[in-house]
């Protein structure tokens, strides 16, 4: 099961491998957006949808691609209900430049690996607070897109660590195996 | 390095970034032009999700109310002092209220008045509310089966929540007031009983109180205003309760709302539709009454020349401008 590389393995099993992360960006926009909040709606949900695409761009860019950010920004934006495009777009950018930066981002390990993820979240946060400001043609309130960008930092520790452990178990060789 | 190489050659082998960059950014332009274009998706989504919400639900509500209570406990008796003075406080308003029923009732009577239609109204329960960065949202659990129609008000007990904006066949999204998308226009009633009744356009903001947009800058608003749905549009019905008016620190105005949308469990949703209004009989029209023929264009030289022009009359409210009027039709 650990590694699919290994030959013998069957196509199947390596087809569902590599559509893992996708499925696994899929279900973090899923479990994300479901509308209950024992918080009472207090602080917004974290951008789970992120977490995959930023650690499967680091670890196997080769399944995370820009096609699969693509279709988890798209499930974002259907399940929040904002406005079309809004999330699709922001996840791309997020994707593009972790990409760019893939060699600096990968070499972060620790707290600072943390701060590395919330940079890219930023972007991600930034990119959607300014296409509803061109959208609506003026500054909507900084506080929820904090908010929401403090949940999902808060949030990345335990969805990475999820995130590996599926890694570990389901997709098999990491970066440094290609 | 050579690992690096390997991984950009992968890379590049699949959907080049700019081409997927591209198709966002016109996602985001298609969006902008025909802001419905997930909503058939979404409506299926939330309609296949809702047994599971509701069963979601019931043990997230039981917490909520025991976190609730736990903070409450220590403010009941300060809470039953207030509730007592308030209530005898109704008790005045609601003989004064009754005493004016009577009055209106009678006048109406006088006026062989038409009374105002009866409102039929859907009773749905509230079975999940997302609160997102440019979203401010509830789901309720009655859709197009229970006949709740995009555009119907959205109230609970206290007052006006929101309007219906999206239904699924058992299922329906509530915009609330104070998203960023709500445009409401509203009536001013002066506490004070000064300057009567004022027209506004009231736009949240996605804070708890929207913004107030005066129509008339010659106006004055005082703190405690009550403010209520003024029907411009036909979309809403007039007169429903909506919140006071409170000052924002910077000379602008907001909306205190009276519903609490985080803790409304069960809604009313209106189905409201106002008849089109008929044409005043031509003897009515201003200038027929004034004893003035009807305006008739000069024909024109052209041989074949077009019919003359039909009077037309325009049935608009005349305390809203016409932008306004058209931004609530296009809502």
């Amino acid at each position: 099961m650990a590694a699919l590389e290994r030959p013998g393995s069957s196509a199947a099993l390596r087809i569902f491998g590599a559509l893992v992360p996708l499925f696994c960006g899929l279900l973090g926009v899923f479990i994300a957006n479901i509308p209950v909040s024992i918080l009472g709606e207090a602080v917004p949900p974290p951008l789970l949808g992120l977490v995959p695409i930023y650690f499967w761009c680091l670890v196997r860019p080769d399944l995370m691609t820009p096609a699969a950010a693509l279709t988890i920004g798209i499930a974002e934006d259907i399940a929040s209900g904002g406005p079309p495009g809004l999330w699709t777009l922001a996840f791309v950018l997020t994707y593009a430049l972790v990409a760019r930066q893939r060699d600096s981002f990968a070499g972060l390990s620790g707290l600072v690996a943390v701060v590395g993820f919330g940079a890219a979240a930023s972007i991600t946060c930034a990119s959607a607070y300014f296409t509803i400001a061109a959208l609506y043609w003026h500054f909507p309130p900084l506080a929820p897109i904090l908010s929401e960008l403090a949940m999902t930092v808060l949030f990345y520790v335990p969805t990475v660590y999820v995130a590996g452990m599926i890694h570990h178990r389901l997709v098999g060789a990491s970066r440094s195996d290609i | 390095m050579a690992n690096a190489r390997k991984i950009a050659r992968k890379s590049n082998a699949q959907l080049p970034l700019v081409i997927v960059i591209a198709l966002a950014i016109v996602l985001v332009l298609l969006g902008k032009a025909q802001s419905g274009l997930f909503d058939q998706a979404r409506a299926r989504v939330t309609d296949w999700m809702a047994p599971v919400l509701v069963k979601v639900r019931a043990p997230v509500q039981g917490f909520d109310r025991f976190v609730g209570s736990i903070t409450e406990i220590f403010s009941v008796y300060e809470q039953n002092l207030k509730l007592k003075e308030e209530n005898a406080r109704l008790r005045q308003w609601r003989n004064v209220a009754t005493v004016l029923q009577t009055r209106v009732s009678r006048y109406q009577t006088l006026l062989h008045a038409v009374p105002d239609p009866k409102l039929n109204a859907v009773l749905a329960q509230v079975i999940g509310r997302a609160s997102r960065p440019f979203l401010q949202t509830m789901v309720l659990d009655a859709g197009k089966q229970h006949k709740a129609m995009p555009g119907q008000a959205v109230l609970d007990a206290r007052g006006m929540i929101g309007r219906i904006y999206l239904t699924g066949q058992r299922t329906s999204w509530v915009i609330l007031l104070t998203d960023l998308n709500s445009r409401i226009p509203v009536t001013i009633a002066s506490a004070a009983g000064g300057s009567g009744n004022i027209q506004a356009m009231m736009t949240g903001d996605n804070t708890a109180m929207p913004v107030l947009d005066i129509v008339s800058r010659l106006t004055t608003l005082h703190s405690g205003d009550q403010v209520v749905s003024s029907g411009d549009g036909g979309l809403l019905p007039a007169g429903l309760p909506i919140g006071t008016v409170v000052e924002d620190g910077s000379g602008g105005w907001r909306v205190a709302l009276l519903a609490d949308p985080a803790s409304s469990q069960d809604v009313e949703i209106l189905n409201f539709s106002q008849p089109p209004e008929a044409l005043p009989p031509g003897a009515q029209l201003p200038a027929e009454a004034a004893g003035l023929k009807p305006m008739v264009t000069p024909p024109s030289p052209v041989a074949v020349a077009p019919p003359p022009p039909k009077p037309v009359v325009v049935a608009r409210p005349a305390a809203l401008p016409p932008d306004a009027q058209s931004e609530e039709t296009a809502e």
